[in-house]
């Protein structure tokens, strides 16, 4: 090994050992530390899975959504509108669907009802359900639930329910089958139904619907397709599945970063501790630098070891931060903040996350938690590293 | 000569309200292989003479030729690295580093000059073995007797074999029994060819029969009796 | 878009930066005005231990600056999530006319901060300090630079307006998805690729001819000739190499490389190509000190040193980039 790379290694033993020896000081900051960087990780880690989550599960839905809007705000869309969509070139199915918010006062939640037309969507369009027949032959008067409508409800017990119709009637319904715990974060408020059956639940006319599904052949097409339809359709909102995405994705990146801003007001109270741990001089690190200037260590050769000391304690107290927020949100399912980043359902999912950081996540995690302790701790460095050699001589 | 101080002078916070002249225009031959006391009270400018010998920091005017080196304006970086080579040195309480070992203490001058751990290891044994405390190597200091202390302070000033040794103030806190072994330990070097420069106003050292000079220094300056 | 990790992550590195800057110019100032070395008063001592900060605040910067560099790309790359039509950091960064021309800013200052650790390693190596009056004007040239990096960073970062579906939002637009920007695309690829390997055979025996026998010269020549490699480096690699790794013809960006899902082939082939670039580069800039007294020695080891580690780095570097047209030519690729 060459002297100047043995020096590293030389100078890095002493750092450790000079760190054992102040091992209250180190690890209070280390553990401090990864405290401060377990929140910013977790906080980071939590919404990265979730948009990882939501980015899996917006696969199933169709490539384009077509709604009628009045004054701005949508309505149900004539059936007769389809005619216009089968003449567009790409277009593989149209599926209408008659949709909407079933407010159970009884047991103070909001369901999603989906009535769906399943002779016209395609197969796989909905995860299938753990329990029971395939959503597609559920039949009339049948139901495919989500896992906290069946709690909610009591429905693993009985298999039929009712709900009321806007004329306070009741519809019975039977569950057939239930939708797997791996979909809940889409489906746990979810009834799925013949669209006929939803139609009769909320009154909606037989020649509506609340609106279009529009599946393509060609995914490339999505704009396109998406183009021609608005064309045809004026007075109609298309949305695409890519639009989709992205929306989810800007939420959860605006939430993330708000969230990020909080915890930056962590970072700033845990800099100031650094920057006063590190400035604090004893006068036995005071005679200590003295000496080892006077034996022969430059002024480099100390700046070399502050710098590995601060190293170590913000390099261990990364791992230590970054391996706790993994376990935080991949056992813990991040509920420290899960507030923030989901909404005010009251029927909250279980969600089953993995976080999967790649290294750019490491390095943003690093950014914005052990850059800043090392430019906090680089003056006091100096300053100890330039006490000057001959106060070592003398009493 | 090995060590040359011509018309040396230095002045602390120059310029200033504190301005200390610590040497006023001291020079000073010392031969290679002699051994030297410089003898004076406290404040006397003893420490600070050591210091410019010991290539701490260059004097603020005058001749300044250690080991062959000029040394006025000569920046920090090659100060120390003429001062890793060249001097080897003792201090008035040892300054040992309480909670590292003996060995290690011994080694440390060896670290920035990027010393392999085994090489550091036999360089630190030998000295050990020289000085009879080999059986305290891994002992932390802070354990160790103030006789056996101060060997490891003796042993830590040769581990880079320097042609220079100096003391200062080494007997301040030792007993009788000790400064007359700390002066035997000195006398031994002279004989293996060092040149010993010890800065003390203590009489048994500078009355030890080793010693070949006294330099008595008073106000910052040398005074020729 | 600064509600986002990324864009803070960046801000707050900016800041971080420039507070060690600020710092560092106000050293740069002073011993501009007092560098005295003939002086033993407090002030010069005061100077001489302000240097060591100075300089360790440098290597941080550049240190910073690396990790700013890196982290810009990735920021772009996670902004293309939430930008209409982009598919990946080269969408990104041409949303508006400020990505690009930060990201250039940020590669120059990575070169321009080592150029100042440079100066002061060659300074330090002499016992006169002839470089110091040279550095710190040096050091406060520098804070234009950094302050042109933060202003083209922020402008760039407020003006990305990310497309959100909300109740008004009106009709679809969304340009046709899917493709990626083809830069350059009027470089012929073979010309290009016989152009770069006879440039590096040309770079490989200069340097071998240089070891032998040093001409002051030769070293100006290899210089320009690495500075004018750099540029045609990036040019292969984005219209050649790229498509290779990707192993879509049309997929032609030099930022995915840097991805997991490439192995991050991306940062083994700027992290050789960056500093051959720049250890090439400075050999003829070390040369122009040698005239300073007591640089003339340790000017020529620089130089001997700088060559020969280009020379190693650009072998590894026509390795790694030939190695994936070669891996799919064996594995029964067709020609060009």
């Amino acid at each position: 090994m060459t002297p100047s790379l043995e020096k590293q290694f030389n100078i890095l033993d002493y750092a450790l050992s000079s760190l054992w020896r102040r091992k209250l000081k180190a690890l209070t900051v280390l553990l401090v530390f990864a405290a401060v960087i377990f929140l910013i990780a977790s906080f980071h880690l939590l919404s990265q899975a979730l948009s990882e989550k939501s980015r899996l599960l917006l696969a199933r839905t169709p490539e384009i959504t077509v709604q009628q809007m009045s004054a701005g705000r949508q309505e149900a869309i004539n059936l007769a509108s389809m005619e216009k969509l089968k003449g567009i070139f790409g277009v593989r199915r149209v599926a209408p669907r008659v949709w909407g918010y079933y407010f159970d006062e009884v047991h103070l939640a909001n369901y999603t009802v989906m009535g769906l037309d399943f002779a016209r969507m395609p197969e796989g369009s909905l995860p299938a359900p753990v329990k029971g027949e395939i959503a597609e032959a559920v039949g009339q008067g049948g139901v495919v639930a989500g896992a906290s409508v069946v709690k909610s409800l009591g429905l693993a017990e009985r298999g039929i329910f009712s709900l009321f119709r806007p004329d306070l009637t009741l519809k019975a319904f039977t569950v057939k089958g239930e939708f797997p715990p791996e979909s809940e974060i889409i489906t746990h408020d979810l009834l799925v139904m013949d669209i006929e059956d939803a139609r009769d639940l909320f009154f909606i006319p037989a020649d509506k619907a609340s609106d279009l599904c529009v599946f393509v052949a060609n995914q490339g097409e999505i704009g396109t397709i998406a183009r021609k339809i608005a064309d045809a359709l004026p007075g109609t909102r298309v949305l695409t599945r890519p639009q989709i995405q992205k929306t989810y994705q800007v939420v959860f990146g605006w939430r993330s970063g708000f969230g990020s801003i909080c915890l930056l007001t962590a970072l700033a109270a845990f800099t100031i501790l650094a920057w006063d741990k590190a400035s604090g001089l004893s006068p036995e690190e005071r005679r200590e630098t003295a000496i080892l200037k006077v034996l022969g260590w430059q002024t480099a050769d100390i700046l070399t070891l502050r710098f590995w000391e601060s190293l170590i304690v913000s390099g261990l107290a990364f791992l230590l931060g970054i391996t706790g927020a993994w376990l935080h949100v991949a056992y813990g399912d991040g509920f420290l903040f899960r507030p923030v980043l989901l909404g005010w359902s009251v029927l909250k999912p279980g969600l089953g996350l993995v976080p999967d950081p790649k290294l750019a996540d490491l390095l943003l995690i690093f950014s914005f938690s052990v850059l800043p302790y090392l430019a906090a701790t680089v003056i006091p460095a100096w300053r100890s590293a330039t006490v000057p050699a001959d106060s070592a001589l003398g009493g | 000569m090995l060590i040359e101080l011509g018309e040396v002078s230095k002045i602390y916070n120059q310029g200033q309200a504190n301005e200390v002249r610590a040497l006023r225009g001291v020079s000073l031959e010392i031969a290679a292989g002699a051994m030297v006391c410089l003898k004076g009270p406290s404040g006397s400018g003893k420490s600070t003479l050591l210091a410019i010998i010991g290539c701490i920091f260059p004097p603020t005017s005058g001749r300044a030729a250690i080991a062959g080196r000029q040394l006025a304006r000569l920046p920090d970086r090659f100060l120390t690295l003429h001062r890793r080579e060249s001097i080897g040195f003792i201090f008035q309480r040892f300054n040992v580093l309480p909670e590292l070992t003996v060995r290690d203490n011994i080694a440390l001058p060896l670290l920035p000059l990027g010393v392999s751990p085994k090489e550091r290891r036999r360089r630190a044994e030998e000295l050990m073995a020289r000085l009879a405390i080999s059986h305290r190597a891994s002992f932390p200091a802070r354990q160790i007797s103030g006789g056996e202390l101060q060997r490891v302070a003796i042993a830590r000033a040769l581990v880079n074999d320097p042609p220079i040794i100096l003391a200062d103030e080494p007997t301040a806190h030792l007993d009788t029994g000790l400064s007359r072994e700390f002066m035997e330990i000195m006398a031994g070097l002279r004989r293996a060819g060092k040149t010993v420069v010890i800065a003390s106003h203590d009489p048994l050292v500078f009355e030890h029969p080793a010693v070949e000079r006294i330099i008595p220094i008073k106000d910052g300056t040398i005074h020729v009796s | 878009m600064f509600l986002s990790p990324w864009s803070l992550a960046l801000c707050l590195g900016s800041l971080v930066v420039l507070v060690l800057a600020v710092i560092a110019a106000r050293t740069a100032v002073r011993v501009l005005r007092f560098w005295n070395p003939a002086s033993d008063d407090s002030r010069q001592i005061g100077l001489e231990s302000e240097i060591w900060l100075s300089s360790t605040l440098m290597a941080y910067g550049l240190g910073f600056q690396l990790l700013s560099l890196i982290l810009f790309i990735q920021a772009a790359d996670s902004f293309c999530e939430v930008i209409a039509g982009a598919m990946c950091a080269t969408g990104s960064l041409l949303v508006n006319p400020y990505g690009m021309p930060a990201l250039l800013v940020k590669l120059a200052g990575v070169f321009f901060y080592g150029f100042w650790i440079l100066l002061h390693q060659l300074d330090i190596r002499s016992e006169d300090y002839p470089l110091v009056r040279i550095k710190y004007l040096y050091l406060l040239f520098l804070l234009p630079m950094l302050g042109l990096d933060i202003a083209l960073q922020t402008l760039y970062i407020a003006g990305i307006k990310p497309d959100i579906i909300t109740s008004c939002c009106a009709v679809v637009f969304a340009a046709a998805g899917g493709n990626e920007t083809n830069l350059l695309s009027g470089w012929s690829q073979p010309v290009t690729l016989a152009v770069f390997l006879t440039a590096a055979f040309l770079l490989s025996g200069l340097a071998w001819v240089q070891l032998r026998r040093w001409r002051g010269w030769l070293g100006w020549l290899y210089s320009i000739g690495w500075l004018l490699f750099f540029v045609l480096s990036l040019v292969v690699i984005t219209t050649a190499v790229s498509s290779y790794v990707y192993a879509m013809p049309y997929h032609k960006c030099p930022f995915c490389l840097l991805k997991p899902e490439y192995n991050y082939y991306g940062f083994a082939l700027y992290g050789v190509l960056l500093p051959a670039a720049f250890f090439g580069g400075s050999v003829a800039l070390a040369g122009l000190l040698a005239s300073r007294p007591g640089m003339a020695g340790v000017v020529g080891a620089y130089q001997r040193m700088a060559v020969k580690i280009s020379f190693v780095l650009l072998l590894f570097f026509i390795a790694l980039s030939l190695f994936p047209y070669l891996r799919y030519l064996l594995s029964g690729g067709e020609g060009w």
